[in-house]
């Protein structure tokens, strides 16, 4: 089964401004277009709908336009046509000043962890709160909610330098749950992690998925994608070539 | 709101103390550039007040004539002392224009021969203190329209413009080196603050991405700054303090003729000047910095 007749279905009602029936959209892409340099688009008409709760692999080679894409959903860029719809948001409306709320629903997990190297994993952690301006007394209870999610209670007092990678990709998932976000974006989270680690990772991301919280996940991982017969969204020179639930990291001819 | 300013606090403190060396760095900046800006303010100040006495010298003098009854003298006199600029007005009486010819000569070793005249020769006169010399050829004209009481009012326009000429190109000097060097400051501590800001982009990057709202992010970086700023000023006024007896000396050494109590105005006017110029520059500073990435 494929997943494009409900996608052009949304999109379809989504035009006519009846709300899509039974799925709600985590995540909604409408036509979008996004030119970074005059000539060369780095997306090209994409359509993309992901209902809440879905679990999506994003693949394609380097410079197909994954970054791009989930620039757009976390509104680091704006598409130069076509609508980005986020947690019910159309982003292009979302004001300046109204992005830092519309972040905090949507959680980022990034290949290169991005933790700040002087503060411990709690202090990571509560860094996300602190900075949103939330009272003390919730902090403590939320991030060790978050560290006993992702098995990392006993390595609150570490330093990052301290910990393997794994352990640092877990930290920083924990920030992106700590403000209980509907989605979860993660760009590359296992691209500089050995394998093992890796399947530990996805399996923590697929724990959290299961707990109800809707799961981006751009990567290059082949074996991953292929064993878990997940939603496939393969991006190719800006386009998607294809979108499929069960597939493979590669195009299967059958 | 309190619970911002708290976070704030605590975040620019701690930025303070993580980053110490590039805070170190950007405090001395601070001092310099305060000392620098602090020691141009205090000589142009003095340039000022120098100047400020020489033209407060500049008078206006008309003779009057022999026969003119002192009720229209005093008219004269009240008339002028009634115009804009006028500091004061003064009558020499002839006896006492010829004592002070006397004192004049017998200064310069001369010998006095006015005593072997019958008459006193020299005429009284009009005196007036200028509070603005600009208004000399005012003063001058407005004399010399009252013919039957002026016989003629000695004419040095030209020194007066002269003077002019010289203390205004000196004022304008002074205020165009300040504004230099004001300006030469300002870069100067905007870009080391932006070192230290840029040396934090990653944390600013994070920040946004876990959805810090702008004021999170941007104000800590502002109290750091005004915390450097206040630090580097407070250093400056102690140093200048330290300096202030050799100070003071080499200015009333180059400027003989400043009033008395300029030291405790200049004083309190740098340690304004620098507190100011020090929150003024970190806090700016943090906050130019800080701006560039928070667009986009």
């Amino acid at each position: 089964m494929t997943i494009a007749t409900s996608s052009s279905t949304a999109a379809a009602a989504a035009e006519e401004g009846v709300p899509a029936p039974a799925l709600t959209p985590i995540v909604a892409l409408h036509a979008v277009t996004k030119v970074y340099a005059p000539g060369r688009a780095a997306l090209t008409e994409v359509n993309l709908f992901i209902p809440e709760g879905d679990f999506v692999f994003l693949v394609g080679p380097s410079g197909a336009g994954k970054t791009t894409l989930i620039k757009l959903l976390i509104r680091d860029e704006l598409p130069t046509s076509g609508q980005v719809i986020v947690a019910g948001q159309d982003l292009a409306r979302v004001k300046g000043r109204d992005v830092p709320r519309l972040r905090r629903k949507v959680g980022t997990v990034f290949q290169d962890y991005k933790l700040l190297p002087n503060k411990d994993v709690y202090e990571n952690v509560a860094f996300a709160l602190e900075v949103t301006g939330t009272p003390g007394r919730i902090i403590r209870p939320a991030v060790e909610r978050v560290l006993a999610i992702v098995g990392l209670t006993l390595a609150a007092k570490q330093l990052p330098a301290q910990l393997s990678g794994g352990e640092q990709q877990r930290t920083a998932i924990a920030r992106a749950l700590v403000h209980e976000p509907k989605v979860i974006i993660a760009d590359e989270p296992t691209g500089n992690l050995d394998p093992l680690i890796a399947w530990e990772i996805i399996q923590l991301l697929l724990r959290i998925n299961e707990l109800g919280t809707t799961v981006l996940m751009a990567t290059h991982n082949a074996d991953v994608v292929t064993a878990l017969r997940k939603r496939v969204v393969a991006l190719e020179d800006g386009h998607v070539v294809r979108d499929e639930v069960g597939g493979a990291y590669h195009r299967e001819y059958w | 709101m309190i619970r911002f300013l708290l976070f704030s606090m605590k975040r620019a403190w701690e930025g303070f103390w993580r980053n110490i060396v590039m805070s170190l760095a950007a405090t001395a900046t601070m001092v310099l550039m305060l000392l620098l800006l602090a020691g141009l303010l205090i000589v142009v100040t003095g340039l000022n007040a120098g100047l400020d006495y020489f033209e407060s010298k500049v008078e206006v003098t008309a003779f009057v004539r022999d026969g003119a009854s002192q009720a229209r003298i005093s008219e004269v006199m009240d008339k002028v002392r009634a115009m804009p600029d006028v500091a004061g007005v003064a009558f020499v009486a002839k006896d006492e224009a010829i004592q002070r010819f006397r004192e004049y000569n017998a200064a310069r070793g001369q010998t006095d021969l006015t005593d072997v005249l019958p008459w006193n020769p020299l005429p009284a006169s009009i005196e007036v203190d200028l509070a603005d010399p600009l208004v000399y050829a005012q003063v001058a004209n407005t004399l010399k329209d009252e013919r039957d009481v002026v016989e003629n009012v000695v004419e040095n326009q030209s020194v007066v413009n002269a003077l002019l000429t010289v203390t205004n190109t000196m004022r304008l000097g002074g205020t165009v080196v300040l504004g230099l060097v004001g300006i030469t400051v300002f870069f100067i501590v905007i870009n080391t603050i932006r070192l230290a800001v840029v040396a934090r982009a990653r944390e600013i990057e994070i920040m946004r991405l876990v959805g810090a709202s702008d004021a999170f992010i941007r104000w800590p970086f502002v109290f750091e700054g005004i915390f450097v700023g206040l630090l580097g000023a407070v250093v400056t006024l102690g140093l200048l303090v330290l300096a202030y007896e050799p100070l003071s000396r080499v200015m009333f050494a180059l400027f003989e003729v400043l009033p008395l109590r300029f030291g405790e105005f200049v004083l309190r006017d740098v340690a304004l000047v620098v507190v100011a110029a020090g929150v003024a520059l970190g806090g700016l500073g943090s906050y130019v910095s800080v701006r560039s990435y928070l667009r986009g």
